[in-house]
């Protein structure tokens, strides 16, 4: 029996090592096509978001459909992409991601939206080995894993405290503001509101003697009452308020701060602020002068070429809509797997992903350029844009000076009112 | 001693939030012994209801009550004659009760997902940041608005209860069921009736709510089990429990601030629940009929 089957096997072998010893450029050379796998929320709590870095995607495949392909190794591949809903589900991100690799057979895969969604789906590809490019995970223990095959075009959290702590300090500097600054530091007990924590507070240790956090507390999602918290706040007399909340928290949290007639020289709710949904729900009156920062802004059309080019092809293609940072972040994942595979002039994964990781590419995002530092886990660097709602309803970008539209206001005149 | 006030201050204010979401569920168990997991769901519909009529046709969330009353009951009653009614009664009923009005709760969150999609609603108003001092302290009067209305909630439900021959045939039904039959007493109807009211009253929270926070088709579950916490506490089927287990629960949530990170308030009603199950099962005001 054993003898019988040894030839089968001896068969099996050869086949294998025949298939293993094909070189990479002839499997290319054989492929009609390229296919790009993702998951989106597109039914579910994130369902908003998810529609959004869907048209990202789209309008990125659509350009590269536009020039007849992409260029792999002197030869124009048309590339498809696979998109499935994950529901805003976890376990369904993670079937779906596994589905796509060994079902689909997907080369690469585009992720997801959400820190949770990311956080999990990644570790799909990882252990496939299939790079993964996304523009939805920021929260900088996603990247703190030690995975080879996960590369993120959202900037980690921290790093919007830092840059709201920037402008900050260039205001104390210029004694718009008190020196030390009192600090009420309010996070939601989740990953991105511990990075918010971090680089506030690291901002704050760096320059001992300017702020002063005296209060620091999180807490929990989707809150009905805050008015504790905010008497806790009321009673440190401080002179910064600076919050990092989702949505749903940054409207029940500053309405009731609103009602408490609370009013701080400087209010920040993290990436929140500018969003019209927000703005339609507290009223102008009550947002203006908060600072917001966010990740892209469709005012980076005016200082970066990149960002106009896609600006102008998104409202072209999506009836005159102005794209948020969703959109821009999906478009700009997409524009980073396509260039890498590009640059590998092949579909080996192994490839691709050397060539992900030494990625320097010109870019839409704030600082014109996009690379995935491998001592940061891939996750890029680039700094946020900050932006301060006006009573007007507009939000111009204030820092960095390099791309501002106007100059920031401070300490907030609503205070004096 | 400012800031002492102002805590108790909230705390009253959000004790009328707790107590007029729970209103309903404790009228419910109180009643027909079931468990409604729906309540999160109709709660949730209640606040579309209210957006909907002030976004679309203009009308104030208060003035939109009685519609929002008249159809969340109706809501109910369907929900009972055509799905709980046909549950076994009993031991035997409970844990298809749970699953069966678990999925009412799924198929209402995904009807609202498919209608008005996942964005986060609110209803603002003139007077959406309008507040009013008292005692050196500013109170919104959105929040009083809602106090007031959980305490004539409760007068209107104890009076119903007791001065009404529904509301009789209603407590003798919670009482015993089938001697009600044996004397006369709709049953069916009395529990289509209450199972009706229950749900009315998650409505009237789901507007109510949405004139103070921002929500979408999956709000519900945190109200559910805030409600929950209240009824167990109140003792299952007393109105008047319901209204103090609420201002129990909001005052620990509130002054647990002077002693915990602000993230684990929330867990404080919790602890208690699980202090009051171990210690007085009962609920700490319990009663088997509705007083």
């Amino acid at each position: 029996m054993g003898m019988r089957l040894l030839p089968s096997v001896f068969s099996l072998a050869m086949l294998w090592a025949v298939g293993g010893c094909k070189p990479k450029a002839a499997q290319t050379a054989d492929r009609s096509e390229i296919l790009i796998g993702s998951t989106l929320p597109l039914t579910g709590s994130e369902a908003r978001i998810g529609g959004f870095f869907k048209e990202g995607y789209e309008l990125a495949f659509d350009e590269i459909a536009k020039q007849g392909g992409l260029d792999v190794g002197g030869k124009k591949l048309p590339v498809k992409l696979m998109l499935n809903d994950d529901t805003s589900n976890q376990a369904t991100a993670v079937n779906l991601a596994d589905k796509l690799i060994n079902s689909d057979k997907v080369d690469f895969l585009l992720g997801t939206y959400s820190t949770a969604l990311v956080e999990a789906q990644s570790t799909v590809a990882e252990q496939n080995k299939v790079p993964y490019v996304n523009g939805g995970g920021a929260a900088s223990e996603i990247y703190k894993r030690g995975y080879k095959y996960i590369f993120g075009a959202l900037s980690p959290v921290e790093l919007l405290g830092t840059t709201l702590m920037d402008w900050i300090d260039e205001q104390q500097k210029a004694g718009a503001l008190p020196r030390p600054a009192k600090i009420a530091l309010l996070w939601e007990n989740t990953a991105h509101g511990k990075d918010f924590r971090k680089g506030i507070s690291d901002f704050a240790a760096k320059n001992a003697g300017g702020y002063e956090i005296v209060v620091d507390e999180s807490f929990e999602l989707n809150g009905k009452d805050f008015s504790a918290l905010l008497g806790k706040v009321k009673a440190a007399g401080v002179d910064l308020f600076l919050a990092d909340a989702h949505l749903p928290d940054y409207i029940t949290l500053h309405r009731q701060y609103v009602d408490a007639r609370l009013c701080h020289k400087v209010v920040s709710y993290g990436a929140r602020g500018s969003e019209k949904s927000a703005i339609e729900a507290l009223g102008i009156e009550n947002v203006s002068y908060v600072l917001s920062g966010v990740w892209w802004s469709a005012q980076l059309a005016d200082t970066l070429p990149l960002a106009k080019k896609f600006v102008e092809a998104f409202k072209a293609k999506y009836a005159g809509r102005t794209p948020e940072w969703f959109q821009a972040l999906g478009y700009e994942a997409a524009r980073a797997l396509f260039t890498a595979i590009t640059q590998a002039g092949s579909l080996d994964r192994e490839a691709v992903r050397a060539k992900l990781a030494v990625l320097k590419m010109e870019s839409l995002l704030p600082g014109g350029t996009l690379e995935f530092p491998a001592d940061k886990g891939g996750e890029v660097q680039n700094l946020f844009v900050v932006q301060q709602n006006l009573p007007d309803g507009k939000a111009p970008i204030i820092f960095p000076k390099s791309v501002a539209k106007a100059v920031g206001v401070a300490p907030n005149p609503r205070c004096a009112q | 001693m400012d800031r002492l006030l102002d805590m108790a201050l909230s705390a009253v204010l959000l004790a009328g939030l707790y107590a007029t979401m729970a209103y309903g569920l404790g009228l419910i168990y109180g009643v027909l012994r079931v468990v409604n997991l729906a309540h999160g769901g109709v709660i949730m519909g209640g606040a579309y209801l209210g957006w909907y009529l002030h976004d679309r046709l203009g009308i104030d969330p208060y003035l939109s009550i009685p519609i929002v009353l008249v159809a969340s009951f109706i809501v109910g009653v369907v929900m009972y004659q055509g799905l709980v009614r046909r549950l076994p009664r009993g031991p035997s009923g409970g844990p298809a009760s749970l699953l069966l009005l678990f999925g009412v709760w799924l198929v209402l969150r995904n009807i609202a997902y498919l209608v008005f999609t996942g964005d986060d609603r609110t209803i603002r108003t003139a007077y959406s940041s309008s507040s009013v001092e008292i005692a050196s302290s500013h109170v919104s009067v959105n929040r009083l608005v809602v106090l007031g209305l959980a305490v004539v909630i409760a007068v209107t439900l104890h009076l119903l209860l007791r001065r009404t021959q529904t509301g009789r045939a209603i407590r003798a039904v919670a009482q015993n069921a089938d001697s009600c039959t044996l004397v006369g007493i709709d049953v069916n109807r009395i529990y289509t009736l209450t199972f009706g009211i229950g749900s009315a009253l998650a409505g009237v929270a789901g507007v109510l709510l949405a004139t103070l926070f921002s929500f979408s088709p999956n709000s519900g579950s945190s109200e559910l089990l805030k409600s929950f916490v209240v009824v167990v506490l109140g003792g299952l089927g007393s109105v008047f429990g319901v209204a103090v287990a609420a201002l129990i629960v909001a005052t620990a949530e509130v002054f647990a601030i002077l002693v915990l990170p602000a993230y684990l308030t929330t867990a404080v009603g919790f602890i208690l629940l699980v202090l009051v199950l171990v210690l007085r099962p009962g609920g700490l005001f319990g009663t088997r009929v509705l007083s």
